[in-house]
């Protein structure tokens, strides 16, 4: 089996030790240490300490942690980022369990059920169900991902230029649709960031596009700068302005393990979770968020008592959060196999790769196979220090929880100061992000929500390059988009898509959805 | 929300100024994509020149607003909210502060020597901290030194990134 031959190469890769000869030793002896498990495991930790903090979702986290992998190897600093991923996904759980305050989209329905159950004294086994539930989820979805990593990547390699940019099209198309707020607003924010994407050398060219003649912006807008200005100090901005209502849980956390009629209630919802998230979380334009709204209408459907919902039923929090976990890792499935990252966490991850020198895409796995197995197995094992982390450090995210804001974002910008430095090691990008800081709070006052400009931006460079290239081999005619069948039926995907959202009847059920 | 009849009988007004407000900044982005593009050229289709992609995402920015624009004539939405100056000039003042002495800079008359991690760092964190309406002096300045030092041992020791820390009194 061809699988676990790979999976074998990645816990390989894993567990691959590093003999650590410390400098203040002076090579006098080394230490054997398994580097990559342990740079999971920090990462793991970092991204639920940073996850944790009420406002401050997985992009900001991933956006301002970034900086503490550039030191390291490739393979070490993807294994990391990846643990950072995890973690902060699930301290956004912890959060919206314990304080109300869901750290993105995909964990607003947590906060239904696992708040009240908090409430109740319960918190404890919504953390322990929530962390087990992932980590079932997390399994499969591994499985998926390295089951389906093969496949795909030969599939990838049947698409032309031209299917390449249809299938980009259809993910926004799908990014516009699944986006919060107005769909209007969502296709500006998309149009917006492909429009920054122009910015700076054209690559074709040489000629300077649109950088008023201003020398550090002739590399184009840094992916970095943009991400921390618009999600990092916009954030805080906003943060700022509306004085939480941080409303912690002050009953016992209690105990951890659920008991055995709580496993019970929970194993169908976990599977039934886990199936709908990783199913979803494989479409282009973020499906993953999806999941959890899913999972728990389901979930609701098919109870024998429906009123239970939304009073701290376990249920209620047992698939949603599988669905969540899954999807957020089938997620990375478009991103390993096509290259193309299907929400604005996996951008983060692109221009994460890019710094570290890889391009994501189907070259990876075949150029990179202790890379890409290596990342694919570290996700099991991450979802597995997940849950030895948190169960014994719940304590400490609830201390964590009440530190208050003013301590907390002076924090959080120094970080973003030095990581955005650290970057290319120019105090000018600071500058920038604070500049680009303003923008995001403009674009947040006005009622836009700024992720789809993150994908759009992400994708903007390769769009137009696979324009080109298909334009070229087609000396200049749109019908090659259309001609070519598989690029006619993504586009169709596309449209279809779009038609169905602006329906609306369509467009009232979808109002339903964000707003519950 | 779209209308009923008495609001549908007073006739066109801005009905959302948010909305209005964001059709119009997203035409003033267009416009100003438009104007530094304006020189490029757009090629044919079968050879894209440099213009080509900016200049038509920018048509469609400006599109999109201007349907913004008519849809805030025609359905009830959000008003335009306050804007806290506070918080912009303090947080993105902290941050720009950062960036001028972290490295120190030359700006023709004036000029600042590099001042490293160990200025800038308690900086961002002071000028930062001026934002939140509850300020604590004492606690801020504990916790300025404090996460600089964090910062510094972090950043420079454990990961040994390249930041300057204090080469005007360390070397650096």
């Amino acid at each position: 089996m061809d699988v676990f031959a790979n999976l074998g190469l990645g816990f390989a890769t894993v567990w691959k030790i590093v003999w650590w000869a410390p400098g203040f030793l002076q090579g006098a002896f080394a230490i054997p240490l398994p580097m990559n498990i342990l740079l999971c495991f920090v990462g793991c930790l970092v991204g639920t300490l940073i996850g944790v903090l009420p406002g401050v979702g997985p992009i900001a986290t991933i956006a301002m942690l970034l900086p503490i992998t550039f030191g390291l190897d490739p393979v070490g600093a993807l294994i990391m980022l990846a643990g950072i991923y995890y973690g902060a996904q699930y301290g956004g759980s912890t959060t919206a369990i314990l304080v109300n305050i869901p750290g993105e989209a995909t964990s607003v329905v947590t906060t239904l059920d696992g708040h009240q159950m908090a409430k109740q004294g319960r918190a404890g086994v919504a953390l322990g169900t929530a962390a087990l539930g992932s980590f079932f989820a997390g399994c499969v979805a591994t499985v998926v991902i390295a089951a389906l990593g093969a496949p795909l990547t030969k599939l990838a390699l049947l698409f032309g230029p031209a299917e390449y940019f249809s299938l980009m099209v259809m993910g926004l198309c799908f990014a516009v649709v699944l986006a919060r707020g107005s769909i209007l607003k969502a296709f500006c924010m998309i149009m917006l960031g492909l429009l920054l994407s122009t910015v700076g050398t054209d690559l074709e060219t040489g000629q300077e596009r649109m950088t008023f003649g201003f020398a550090p912006l002739a590399d184009g807008i840094d992916f970095a700068v943009l991400a921390m200005g618009v999600f990092g100090f916009a954030e805080v901005l906003r943060n700022l302005e509306n004085p939480e209502a941080r409303d912690v849980v002050r009953t016992k956390i209690g105990r951890l393990l659920p008991d055995w009629s709580d496993i019970k209630q929970s194993i169908n919802p976990v599977l039934r979770g886990t199936t709908i998230g990783a199913i979803l979380g494989i479409l282009p334009g973020n499906g993953a968020v999806l999941g959890p709204f899913a999972s728990y209408t389901v979930e609701k459907k098919i109870a024998k008592d429906p009123s239970r919902f939304g009073k701290g039923a376990i249920e209620g929090v047992a698939g949603p959060e599988s669905a969540n976990n899954a999807g957020a890792q089938t997620a990375f499935i478009p991103l390993l196999t096509l290259g193309i990252p299907p929400n604005a966490v996996m951008a983060l991850m692109v221009g994460a790769m890019t710094i570290h020198g890889i391009i994501p895409g189907p070259q990876v796995m075949t150029k990179n196979p202790d890379l890409f197995w290596g990342l694919i197995v570290s996700m099991w094992i991450g979802n597995l220090m997940l849950l030895v982390i948190n169960l014994p450090l719940i304590g400490l995210w609830v201390k964590l929880l009440q530190v208050p804001y003013r301590l907390m974002f002076p924090a959080i910008l120094i970080f973003c100061c030095i990581g955005i430095y650290s970057v290319n090691n120019q105090p000018v990008d600071v500058a920038f992000t604070a500049m680009f800081g303003l923008f995001g709070y403009i674009l947040i006052k006005l009622g836009f929500e700024p992720a789809p400009m993150l994908l759009g931006f992400v994708l903007g460079k390769l769009m137009e390059e696979k324009l080109r290239q298909a334009l070229i081999i087609s000396r200049g005619s749109f019908w090659t988009f259309v001609e070519r069948p598989i690029s006619a039926g993504l586009l169709l995907v596309a449209v279809a898509v779009l038609a169905i959202a602006l329906l609306p009847s369509i467009n009232k059920k979808r109002d339903e959805v964000f707003t519950e | 929300m779209s209308l009923n009849q008495i609001e549908r009988a007073q006739g066109l007004r801005i009905r959302s100024s948010q909305d209005m407000a964001a059709g119009l900044f997203m035409i003033l982005l267009a416009g100003l994509a438009l104007v530094l593009s304006s020189d490029l050229p757009l090629g044919t289709l079968r050879q894209i020149g440099p213009g080509m992609l900016p200049k038509s995402f920018a048509v469609i920015c400006a599109a999109l607003g201007l349907m913004l624009c008519l849809a805030s004539l025609r359905f009830n939405g959000e008003k335009l909210a306050g804007w806290s100056w506070r918080g912009v000039i303090f947080v993105l003042g902290g941050a720009i502060l950062f960036g001028l002495t972290i490295r120190g800079f030359d700006l023709g008359p004036i000029k600042v020597p590099q001042l490293g991690l160990v200025v800038s760092g308690p900086l961002v964190v002071l000028v930062a901290g001026c934002a939140a309406e509850d300020v604590k002096w004492k606690e801020l300045i504990i916790f300025a030194v404090v996460m600089t030092t964090f910062c510094a041992l972090l950043f420079k020791y454990a990961l040994s990134l390249p930041i300057p820390l204090a080469p005007w009194l360390l070397g650096i």
